[in-house]
């Protein structure tokens, strides 16, 4: 086991690097200058010769006119920096996020916060209405309430997720104003303790989870049915009813443990998730997480904010499938991951 | 399922009841559309959105010249004794600044004359640019290139003459500027706050230095001052920031006790401003459900609909405990088709006359405005001092470009668009005309006949950037319009990112050899002028090198037009306004005949705001941070 997880290892720094090349050159073929997007808001402060002097200067501080693969060393840290020193990603310089003038470290940091506690709230609520109904609706499959599921959940599954969040925004703020409509606090609020600063950001949250539950119940849900479905089709569960075994115990140690491998591979990617925000949750509640960060980066041209959350998300996505292959092993005696 | 329900109300009664507590309080709740980076420099320093400067001027008010409600820059008479100016024979300017006693910080510290002295100088310091900020006060005042480049140890325009006074000299090259008061506009910082008390500025008699300035010495204090806000932040302005909670965005301002006044002696009255985020799609429902009670300047004609059914809305008056009052401005600026005037058929003035008048200007701008806003018919916005003081006379003088397809005709006509595409007379389609060889370029609608002439045919090529409402209008009533295509006139619109359109516009072959080729004659853009000062200095620069680098980006050549524009502020005197403005009507008319740009919309923007403040009064350069200190909440 050791030895495959280290082989892994190897393959996601391979995989890593790889894809920084890649991911660094797509963005530094975006035909845009950031120097003269730096300078422009002082352009019509200085002399035309004053500004050519400092644009030019900028570009070499950028180091922009160096080849991209100078430039993409520089980044990773295996190449000296204009001012002589190695200060790149490897060095932990994750890169300077130039609409905020900041690291983007201490960019990310909020936004990320933020994300994990509203994804961690989205995703326990969609397990745990999920799963049992899913196996609720394959052990009653074909009855009134496994039909309507059906129909509830294809219905969750196709009405894309702005437009739920519009309608529980209509519905819950303007028309019953039992949430707030955006943001993550009351604003001008005193608190008199932290615990009502909780409550009251347990508060704004509230609806931007409901409607992420909302949004995602359709597709879990005929997940862990049809494998439920599958699994309560073996012949073993044919035994274990023969054998006289409760209905309940035939469901969840029987039907439940088998149909839980495929399963798995998508709880784990949710659980990865909680790292990546929603850009259209997260703008249409005004919340401050990765999702809206990363929109913004994209609009502002911000490009090595994106870039560190980018690699991020990859390096999430690279141990995460480490993970699921292992817990496949865990999961399922049968299933040898060092082979 | 009967505990759950009733946990669930249970819970949904403590939050109603936790959010109710807020609204209780008369606090000022700002939407803003620009998200607060949490950078509080004392100037753009770093960065600059329009949060941040709005923050930023709300804490920060101690300058020697200031703006004020005309538009007009004065000396401040809270913060100076006096400001005066004298030319000096090597043509430089020096301006003595003598501050008043008594002024002090929001902590209660006296505000001392190296607090005013220390911005100009640190922005003279190779240190500022170390630390990365973008300042340039080495390039304005004398002696500061020297001493920014490390060949002179003191700063010697830039003096401390005494425990009250101060003196700054302004390079030769930068003076006379119409404008130039502004250089002596010096504001004070808590020098201790910013760099730390490692760092002192002394003048021996020669000029102003720094001692114990280095990057290490302060880059952690300055870093921890830009994006400190708490009681312990130093300030000067109305407004104390006291909180900024990065997590949701929100910055909270209250009233600074200890604000010297602004320019008119003014304090603020209204206690609390919080600063949050409003987004575009929802600010409406947003303002309706009380998340925030102040939006300023609504610029859509949509959304300031949508903002007078709210404030005519007495059910919702009810349902919140208040109503809303607005207060509206004219932009200053226009939305605008540019055109590049040195290649293809927009180099002739009679194609840029004919585009102007095939769109019907009016119904263009009352369908984006949707009622407001209007249109002007050069280079200004009705809000500007210019503008209004010569109203009469641009009405008489200028060129209004009225709808009229027949006139556009006529034009082309008389400028020899009068072929069809084989060089025979023009019966439909696309008209063309005899160019020469020079005319013609590389231009793609150019074509060259058996016997030598070369042909253009009226076929303008658009950039438009992506998802921009004005060029979905443009496209349905002007380029896909019957009196476009009537007039044997074709426009292709070409839909590109912002950033590609700017590299195409100012021709940037470092971003590609495909920008440097002039390939689009047409774009859609607009022009803002956020202060008063209105600088149209080398925007139409004739000099071939500033040409390449993207000057002028009109490539119109017309030395007249270069001329007038330096001249406008570089060749009168400060407070000359009678000259300026005689210079700045030549230039509007030269431009209105020459037509470089079709103006298209002047909006009238709307603040929408609690109708428990009173006294705001909201003009296009007298912003939020300028009119809360003399608004109230009603009793």
């Amino acid at each position: 086991m050791g030895k495959y997880i280290l082989k892994r290892c190897g393959y996601i720094v391979v995989v890593f690097l790889i894809l920084s090349f890649l991911m660094y050159s797509l963005y530094n073929l975006i035909p845009t200058d950031p120097a003269r997007q730096e300078l422009e808001p002082q352009r019509k402060g200085l002399k035309a010769d004053e500004y050519q002097m400092l644009y030019q200067q900028l570009r070499k501080e950028m180091g922009l006119d160096d080849p991209l693969v100078v430039r993409y060393l520089r980044w990773m840290g295996l190449w000296q920096d204009t001012d002589g020193t190695f200060n790149g990603v490897l060095e932990g310089n994750f890169g300077y996020s130039n609409l905020y003038k900041r690291n983007v470290v201490e960019v990310i940091q909020a936004p990320m916060g933020n994300t994990i506690f509203i994804n961690i709230f989205s995703t326990i609520a969609s397990l745990s209405i999920t799963i049992p109904l899913g196996i609720y609706c394959a052990v009653h499959k074909g009855k009134r309430f496994d039909s309507a599921t059906q129909v509830v959940t294809m219905l969750g599954y196709s009405i894309p997720v702005y437009i739920i969040a519009l309608i529980f925004m209509y519905i819950f703020c303007v028309l019953w104003r039992v949430f707030p409509i955006m943001g993550q606090k009351t604003a001008g609020m005193e608190y008199a303790n932290s615990w009502e600063e909780f409550v009251d950001m347990l508060y704004h949250i509230a609806l931007p989870v409901i409607v992420m539950t909302f949004g995602s119940l359709g597709g879990m849900t005929r997940y862990v049915r049809s494998s439920m479905i599958d699994a309560l089709s073996m012949d073993y569960i044919r035994t274990a009813r023969a054998k006289g075994l409760k209905e309940k115990v035939v469901i969840y140690s029987h039907a439940w443990r088998n149909a839980l491998l495929p399963v798995i591979t998508s709880i784990l990617g949710w659980f990865l998730g909680i790292f990546g925000g929603s850009v259209i949750i997260e703008n249409t509640f005004s919340l401050n997480g990765m999702g809206k960060l990363y929109w913004q980066g994209l609009n502002n041209m911000d490009f090595e904010l994106v870039l560190a959350i980018q690699m991020f998300y990859s390096i999430v996505s690279l141990v995460g499938s480490l993970l699921i292959d292992i817990s496949y092993g865990l999961v399922d005696p049968r299933v040898r991951v060092d082979k | 399922m009967k505990k759950i329900l009733a946990m669930l109300l249970t819970m949904v009664m403590v939050f109603t009841m936790v959010s109710a507590i807020a609204e209780d309080e008369h606090v000022l709740i700002y939407g803003t559309s620009t998200e607060i980076s949490g950078d509080f420099a004392p100037g753009a320093w770093w960065t600059n959105n329009a949060a941040d400067a709005m923050i930023r001027e709300l804490s920060n008010d101690c300058a020697t010249v200031v703006m004020n409600k005309e538009g007009e820059y004065i000396v401040n008479p809270t913060v100076a004794e006096s400001v005066e100016g004298v030319m000096n024979e090597d043509g430089t300017k020096t301006y003595t600044i003598k501050i008043k006693d008594g002024l002090v910080y929001s902590n209660g510290d006296p505000i001392t004359i190296q607090d005013f002295v220390w911005p100009t100088a640190f922005g003279c310091s190779a240190v500022a640019s170390e630390v990365g900020a973008k300042l340039t006060a080495y390039l304005t005042i004398e002696g500061g290139q020297a001493y920014y480049d490390g060949t002179a140890s003191v700063i010697s325009g830039l003096r401390i003459l005494d425990d009250k006074t101060m003196s700054l000299q302004i390079v030769a090259d930068k003076v006379p500027y119409f404008y130039d008061i502004t250089y002596a506009s010096v504001s004070a910082y808590s020098m201790k706050y910013w760099l730390g008390e490692a760092v002192t500025i002394k003048d021996d008699g020669e000029g102003v230095y720094f001692e114990g300035l280095t990057k290490d010495a302060i880059a952690a204090t300055l870093e921890a001052s830009r994006f400190n806000a708490s009681e312990s932040r130093v300030s000067t302005g109305p407004y104390k920031l006291v909180e900024f909670d990065q997590a949701s965005k929100q910055a909270t301002l209250v009233i600074n006790e200890n604000y010297n006044g602004n320019y008119e002696g003014q304090k603020p009255s209204v206690p609390k401003i919080v600063i949050t985020r409003a987004e575009d799609a929802t600010w409406f429902d947003a303002m309706k459900t009380g998340a925030f009670n102040f939006y300023d300047t609504i610029t859509d004609g949509e959304q300031v609909n949508q903002a007078m059914d709210l404030i005519e809305d007495e059910d919702n008056k009810k349902a919140l405990g208040y109503g809303f009052n607005y207060a509206q401005f004219d932009r200053p600026g226009y939305g605008k088709i540019m055109f590049q005037c040195d290649f293809g058929p927009t180099q002739f003035e009679a194609v840029r006359h004919a585009v102007a008048l095939l769109l019907d200007r009016n119904e263009f701008a009352n369908t984006f405005c949707q009622g407001w806003g209007g249109v002007v018919n050069g280079p200004y916005g009705s809000a500007m001092w210019m503008a209004q003081a010569a109203e009469e006379w641009l009405d008489e003088n200028l060129n209004n470009y009225a709808y009229n397809p027949e006139a556009a005709v006529a034009e082309l006509v008389a400028d020899g668009w009068v072929y069809d595409e084989n060089g025979n007379d023009y019966v439909e389609g696309i008209r063309y005309k005899k160019v020469t060889a020079e005319e013609a370029g590389n231009y793609v609608h150019t074509k060259k006949l058996d016997d030598g002439t070369y042909l253009m045919g009226l076929e303008i090529e658009w950039s438009s950037s992506e998802g921009n409402s004005v060029s979905d209008l443009l496209s349905v009533m002007l380029a896909n319009g019957e009196q476009t295509a009537a007039a044997g006139m074709k426009i292709n619109q070409n839909v590109m990112t912002f950033s590609e359109l700017l590299n195409y516009m100012y021709r940037d072959a470092t971003q590609g050899d495909k920008y440097g080729v002039p390939t689009y004659c047409m774009y859609n853009l607009a022009s803002n002028w956020s202060t008063p000062v209105y600088d149209r200095s080398y925007d139409y620069t004739v000099d071939p090198a500033l040409l390449a680098e993207g000057y002028n980006t009109n490539f119109i050549i017309n030395p007249e037009l270069d001329k007038l524009t330096m001249d406008m502020v570089y060749g009168v005197e400060a407070g000359d306004s009678d000259t300026y403005l005689e210079i700045w009507k030549q230039f509007i008319q030269l431009w209105n005949e020459l037509l470089p740009e079709v103006p298209l919309y002047s909006n009238i923007y709307v603040s929408v705001y609690p109708d428990w403040l009173e006294n705001y009064e909201q003009t296009s350069y007298w912003s939020f941070q300028n009119a809360i200190v003399y608004a109230n909440i009603a009793k």
